[in-house]
C-alpha cells in the first residue's frame, strides 16, 4: 500500500473510534492507532479542512484536541470504519488460521478466526483452510528457549547423512516453511548459522547456557537453491503418481509425467520410487538407480 | 501528500454523501481541490485518486445515472463501504496482529493497515520467535480470495491452457496453496495448484455460481497416498532399531507399541488406506518390514517387485 493510502486508511480508521468514544484521550488514540502526538495532531489538522462542497464551517468536519482529549465532529459520514480489501482480508485469516492449525494459537486468536471468517467468508464454510500440520511438541520448548535466550543441547539426525550429532544451539526462531518445521540458529558444533529440521531432532533440552540473540536475524527459510553437489533423476511418472509433481519441489519437463528431481543425497529420491513402483520410471539418473536397486534387494532378502 | 489526502478526504466525503451517481464533471466542478481550468490535468489527478480509493478497498462503482443510460456516474454505497459489526476484543485484535506478523504470506505484510480497520489495539509483541511462511507472491491469492468470497469467476492459465473455473475454495496444505473450483461449463471439480498457474483473473459480477452443499475442500484435494481411506485392517509392522524413533515420531496415538530388547518396536496399527500404508514403510527401506497380515505383506512385495529395473 502506498503510504499516502496508509495514511488515509489510519485517519479512516481513527475518525469512527473517536466518534464512537467520546473522551478519549490523545495518548489512548496513539497507543491504539500506532500515532505519535504530533502525528496524530497533523492529521486531525487535517480532518479540520476537509468535508463536504460549500466547505464552510457548516461543512468543514471538526477536528481538535481540548484538555489533552480528542474531539471530532461533524463527521457522520465517516463514522463506520471501512470494510478490508480482499488481500487485508485474506492476510489476516490466512495468518490466524495457518497458527490455529499449528496448535500454536492462544484462545483469543481462535476466537477472532471465527468472527473474521463469519464476516469475509459468509455462508462458505470451508472456502479458506490453511493446514500448517500440528507442530510437534518439540516446538514449545524450542520457542521458549528462543524468547528466554537459553541455550538448547540437540539430539538430531541428519536427513540426508543418516548420521547423529549431539549439538549446542543458540535457537533464533522456530518457523514452518514448505510444510515443515524448521529451527533457525547459532550451531555452536559447526560455528556457524544452521536450519535444523524440527521433525530430525530426536531430543532437546534446554540448558543453563544464555545467549545474546543478533539485533536482526536472518530471515526464517529453506532455500531450496540446487547445489552442485545435488544428485539428480529424470523420472517419468505414471498417472498415478502425478501428485510427485505437485507435492515434491520438482523441476516438470513435459506434459506428460517427465520431471526432474533434485536432492541433496539419491536415497531420497530412491525412497519415493520404491513407493511408487510401476508408476515410476527413471529416465535418466544412474546414480539414484544403482542406489534403488539395491534398497530393492534389500528388501526382498528381508521378507523371502 | 497532504493537498492529496485533503482532496480524496474531500471526494470520499461527497460521494458517500451524495446518495446516487455523480459524473466525473460534477466531481471537478464540487469536490474542493480538482483544477477546474486543465482537462488533461483533472482526468490524470483523477484517475490516480480512483486507484487508491480502489486500493483502500473502498467499492467504488461506475454505473449509469439514469435510466435511459446515456450518461455514467461514481457512486460509492454507505452500506458497501461499512465494515459489518465483528465486535473484537482488544486481547483478540492484538492476537490477530501478532499472527499477521509471525505468519508470512508472500509480498509485504497487510496486518497493519487491516488491524487499523478493525479498530486498533494497543499493540506489542515485537521479538516473537514464531514465524509461517505461506510462500507465494500475495496477488493470485488475493484476486482468487476475492472470486471465491463474492461468488465471481476465475480465469488463469494452467499448464498451457487456458481455464475458466468458478472457484469453490482456496486451501494451504504441506506448503502449497491450491484453488478449487468447477472447470466451465459444467466440467469435473478439480484442483489447482496456484503456482503452477498464471494469469488470475476475477470475472466483474458477483455470485454467478452457487457451491454444492456438500462440497469439502478436503475432498477435492488430490489424492496423496498418507490420506485416509475407508478400510479397516490391522496390521503388525516391525521397525530396526535405529530408525525406531523416527518411526514412533510418526505413529499416531492409536497405535500399540512394543518395545524389543533389541530396541526394534513393533508397532500394531489400524489402517483405512493400505497403499498409504505401503508407501510410508518403503521409505524405510529394509529397515521395516511389515509381518501381518500376509496379503498386505505380499501386496508390498509385488509393489518392490514392481519398480523398473
Amino acid at each position: 500500500m502506498s503510504r499516502t493510502a496508509a495514511r488515509l486508511t489510519r485517519i479512516l480508521s481513527m475518525i469512527p473510534y473517536v466518534i464512537a468514544n467520546p473522551g478519549v484521550t490523545v495518548d489512548e488514540v496513539c497507543d491504539r492507532f500506532g500515532y505519535t502526538r504530533n502525528q496524530l495532531l497533523s492529521d486531525l489538522d487535517l480532518v479540520f479542512v476537509c468535508g463536504l462542497p460549500g466547505y464552510g464551517p457548516g461543512e468543514l468536519m471538526v477536528a481538535y484536541v481540548e484538555d489533552d482529549e480528542v474531539v471530532v465532529d461533524m463527521a457522520e459520514y465517516f463514522s463506520r470504519p471501512l470494510r478490508l480489501n480482499p488481500a487485508e482480508g485474506l492476510g489476516l485469516l490466512a495468518a490466524g488460521m495457518a497458527l490455529v492449525s499449528a496448535g500454536q494459537a492462544p484462545p483469543a486468536l481462535e476466537r477472532a478466526v471465527t468472527k473474521l471468517s463469519a464476516i469475509l467468508l459468509p455462508d462458505t464454510q470451508d472456502a479458506l483452510t490453511v493446514e500448517l500440520g500440528a507442530a510437534p511438541q518439540i516446538v514449545d520448548l524450542l520457542r521458549r528457549a528462543a524468547r528466554d535466550g537459553s541455550v538448547v543441547d540437540l539430539v538430531y539426525t541428519s536427513l540426508a547423512a543418516d548420521a547423529t550429532t549431539v549439538r549446542s544451539v543458540e535457537p533464533w526462531t522456530v518457523f514452518s516453511s514448505m510444510g515443515n518445521w524448521y529451527l533457525g540458529g547459532y550451531c555452536r558444533r559447526a560455528e556457524d548459522e544452521r536450519v535444523f529440521r524440527v521433525d530430525r531432532i530426536r531430543s532437546a533440552s534446554v540448558s543453563d547456557a544464555t545467549f545474546e540473540p543478533p539485533q536482526s536475524p536472518p530471515a526464517p527459510e529453506v532455500r531450496y537453491t540446487p547445489s552442485p553437489d545435488d544428485v539428480q533423476a529424470d523420472i517419468r511418472l505414471g498417472p498415478n503418481a502425478r501428485w510427485v509433481a505437485d507435492y515434491y519441489p520438482v523441476e516438470v519437463l513435459d506434459e506428460n509425467g517427465l520431471i526432474r528431481f533434485s536432492a541433496s543425497d539419491a536415497s531420497v529420491i530412491a525412497r519415493l520410487l520404491l513407493r511408487l513402483g510401476s508408476d515410476a520410471d527413471v529416465v535418466a539418473g544412474t546414480e539414484v538407480s544403482s542406489v534403488l536397486a539395491a534398497m530393492r534387494s534389500a528388501i526382498m532378502a528381508r521378507y523371502n | 501528500m497532504k493537498n492529496v489526502i485533503e482532496r480524496i478526504m474531500n471526494l470520499l466525503a461527497f460521494l458517500l454523501t451524495a446518495g446516487r451517481p455523480v459524473t466525473a464533471e460534477e466531481i471537478r466542478d464540487t469536490v474542493a481541490g480538482y483544477d477546474r481550468d486543465n482537462d488533461e490535468a483533472f482526468h490524470r489527478m483523477f484517475e490516480r485518486d480512483k486507484d487508491l480509493l480502489r486500493n483502500m478497498g473502498i467499492p467504488l462503482e461506475l454505473v449509469y445515472t439514469d435510466a435511459w443510460e446515456v450518461e455514467q456516474g461514481y457512486l460509492v454505497d454507505p452500506t458497501q463501504y461499512e465494515l459489518p459489526d465483528i465486535e473484537l476484543t482488544d486481547e483478540e485484535r492484538a492476537a490477530l496482529w501478532l499472527a499477521s506478523q509471525v505468519v508470512r504470506l508472500g509480498g509485504e505484510p497487510t496486518g497493519h493497515g487491516a488491524l487499523l480497520k478493525l479498530g486498533g489495539a494497543p499493540l506489542s509483541g515485537a521479538g516473537e520467535p514464531l514465524a509461517a511462511n505461506l510462500g507465494l507472491a500475495a496477488d493470485a491469492l488475493e484476486t482468487i480470495f476475492l472470486a471465491i468470497s463474492e461468488r465471481r469467476a476465475l480465469t488463469f492459465t494452467y499448464r498451457d491452457r487456458d481455464r475458466h473455473v468458478h472457484p469453490y475454495g482456496l486451501r494451504h496444505q504441506r506448503g502449497h496453496w491450491y484453488v478449487v473450483g468447477q472447470q466451465q461449463p459444467g466440467g469435473e471439480v478439480r484442483a489447482y495448484r496456484v503456482d503452477r498457474g498464471s494469469g488470475f483473473r476475477a470475472g466483474d459480477a458477483g455470485e454467478v455460481f452457487q457451491r454444492p452443499a456438500d462440497f469439502s475442500i478436503r475432498d477435492a484435494l488430490p489424492s496423496a497416498p498418507w490420506e485416509s481411506g475407508s478400510e479397516d485392517i490391522k496390521a503388525v509392522v516391525r521397525f530396526d532399531a535405529p530408525v525406531a524413533w523416527w518411526a514412533q515420531r510418526q505413529l499416531s496415538a492409536g497405535a500399540v507399541i512394543e518395545e524389543e530388547p533389541d530396541g526394534s518396536l513393533v508397532a500394531e496399527l489400524s489402517v483405512a488406506n493400505p497403499d498409504a500404508l505401503i508407501g510410508w514403510l518403503l521409505t524405510f527401506a529394509h529397515q521395516a518390514e511389515l509381518l501381518a497380515p500376509p496379503e498386505l505383506r505380499q501386496r508390498l512385495i509385488d509393489t518392490v517387485r514392481t519398480v523398473p529395473e
